[in-house]
């Protein structure tokens, strides 16, 4: 049933993705803006990331975790 | 009949994809930068009615971050990240029921806790033609902890460079050796590994706008228990589950980016989490950036989350009265002014973090009087070259 679920969830996660417009490679300038960016400020990020990681319960993310520390 | 683009425009659309905004995978750098950021943070204190005796002041945290990344000839990118943080406070030490039949929380001697922590972390990354592999390892030491950790991670795109799928995997072993361990009864040595595997999808969904969606799992097993608490006993096992999602929008007619990111978590300590962010990268002129950031979070209190301390419990008996296992709501703002000169970037970032278990979203049945409330500054120098 788990692995149905899976499927199921991949299936429609790809179905959506074909559904996307057609983005020509020149038609992408206003995408590499910098301020478009997952993350524009990596140092930012990474210091939110550990601060929230010490406060609150939840870590992980969108990428795989880093060391720990004792702050949790 | 469709046209054909021009040899110019192909030119210019490499370029572009070139620039950091768009998920590819198969570009490394094409310049240089060295960043260095320094931020402090400091939580604000308790009051008497939370903690009628001893000290009030908890911790006050400078940070000290550095970052250099670099092309490794045409196929390679090198970083290199080491970051020095330096704290001193008071933290929760054991909880018991006040005067008014309310609990209380007795914090750690102010005086007693000073602690550094200085970090490593190299990486680097091979870029082929639709795809890239990359690795890293890292050291973390403190007074009484230290991480020794290393990833990898592959990525692909697919669909006309519409779609960069990507995995990761890490794994951190830390050993943890508590100061005053004989003195106040502490384990003396321990330690923990954490194994992480991360799926990423990113999607352009049209001109202006990218959609990106993540599963991340993470095993930790070993010693969870915190140390320095006067009673804390956790299980030796834990699975957490994070799902997230990522939105980008820019905005031609304000000439601005919109951000908006949520978070789904769950572990098996019985703590539920939602986390939704967003943020406004609005530009002024060319060399000016004013971002502000709203963040809201809230968790569900861990199946073994007492307010009170149990001291008659026996040992085997999971509790802990740590307020980040707690159910509480968090709301937290933030500025950020960037400024672009020549090579140079500055930015200078100040935020605002309240929690609060009357902002939870998740029932509430045992209030924690620990929740923290803190003030950041920070200041970034990038440099490219």
């Amino acid at each position: 049933m788990k692995i149905i679920r899976i499927f199921l969830f991949c299936y429609l996660s790809l179905s959506m993705l074909a559904a996307c417009t057609q983005v020509r490679p020149w038609e992408r300038g206003l995408l590499a803006k910098e301020e478009m960016a997952w993350s524009t400020d990596p140092l930012e990020s990474s210091l939110n990331d550990h601060i929230f990681f010490s406060k609150e319960a939840s870590s992980g993310g969108s990428s795989a975790a880093g060391g720990g520390c004792g702050c949790n | 009949m469709k046209a054909k683009p021009s040899r110019s425009l192909l030119a210019i659309s490499t370029t572009a994809l070139a620039l950091p905004g768009i998920a590819i995978a198969d570009a490394p750098p094409v310049s240089s930068s060295l960043s260095y950021k320094v931020s402090n943070y400091q939580e604000d204190d308790l009051n008497r009615t939370e903690s009628p005796f001893g000290d009030l002041g908890r911790y006050d945290i400078d940070v000290h971050q550095f970052q250099f990344i670099s092309p490794l000839g045409r196929n390679f990118s090198l970083q290199v990240d080491a970051n020095y943080e330096d704290l001193s406070g008071a933290s929760p030490w054991f909880t018991t029921i006040g005067p008014n039949g309310s609990p209380i929380v007795n914090l750690s001697g102010a005086s007693g806790i000073q602690d550094r922590r200085a970090e490593l972390a190299v990486g680097t990354r091979y870029y082929l033609e639709n795809g890239s592999i990359g690795g890293n390892i890292g050291y973390s030491e403190e007074n009484d902890y230290r991480a020794t950790y290393g990833g990898i991670s592959a990525e692909r795109d697919f669909n006309d460079d519409l779609t960069t799928v990507s995995i990761g995997l890490s794994y951190s072993s830390d050993d943890i050796f508590p100061t005053d361990a004989e003195i106040f009864n502490r384990v003396i040595s321990e330690d923990k590994s954490s194994t992480s595997a991360v799926l990423n999808i990113s999607q352009i969904i049209n001109q202006v706008s990218t959609f990106q969606t993540a599963l991340s799992i993470t095993e930790q097993s070993g010693f969870l228990t915190d140390p320095y608490k006067l009673v804390d006993s956790r299980p030796d096992n834990k699975t957490q589950i994070a799902w997230s999602n990522s939105y980008r929008r820019y905005m031609r007619a304000a000439d601005a980016a919109w951000h908006v990111n949520y978070r789904f978590y769950h572990d098996d300590f019985g703590i539920t989490s939602h986390t939704a962010d967003m943020s406004w990268h609005q530009n002024l002129g060319n060399s000016i950036q004013i971002i502000p950031v709203l963040r809201y979070y809230t968790q569900s209190a861990a199946n073994f989350f007492t307010n009170v301390d149990d001291f008659t419990r026996p040992a085997t008996d999971f509790q802990s009265s740590d307020y980040r296992l707690s159910a509480f709501g968090a709301i937290s703002g933030g500025l950020t002014l960037r400024t672009t000169f020549g090579n140079w970037d500055a930015t200078l970032t100040g935020e605002r973090y309240l929690a609060n278990e009357k902002y939870s979203a998740f029932n509430v049945s045992q209030p924690s009087t620990a929740l923290v409330r803190y003030v950041r500054v920070s200041l970034g120098l990038d440099y490219s070259f």
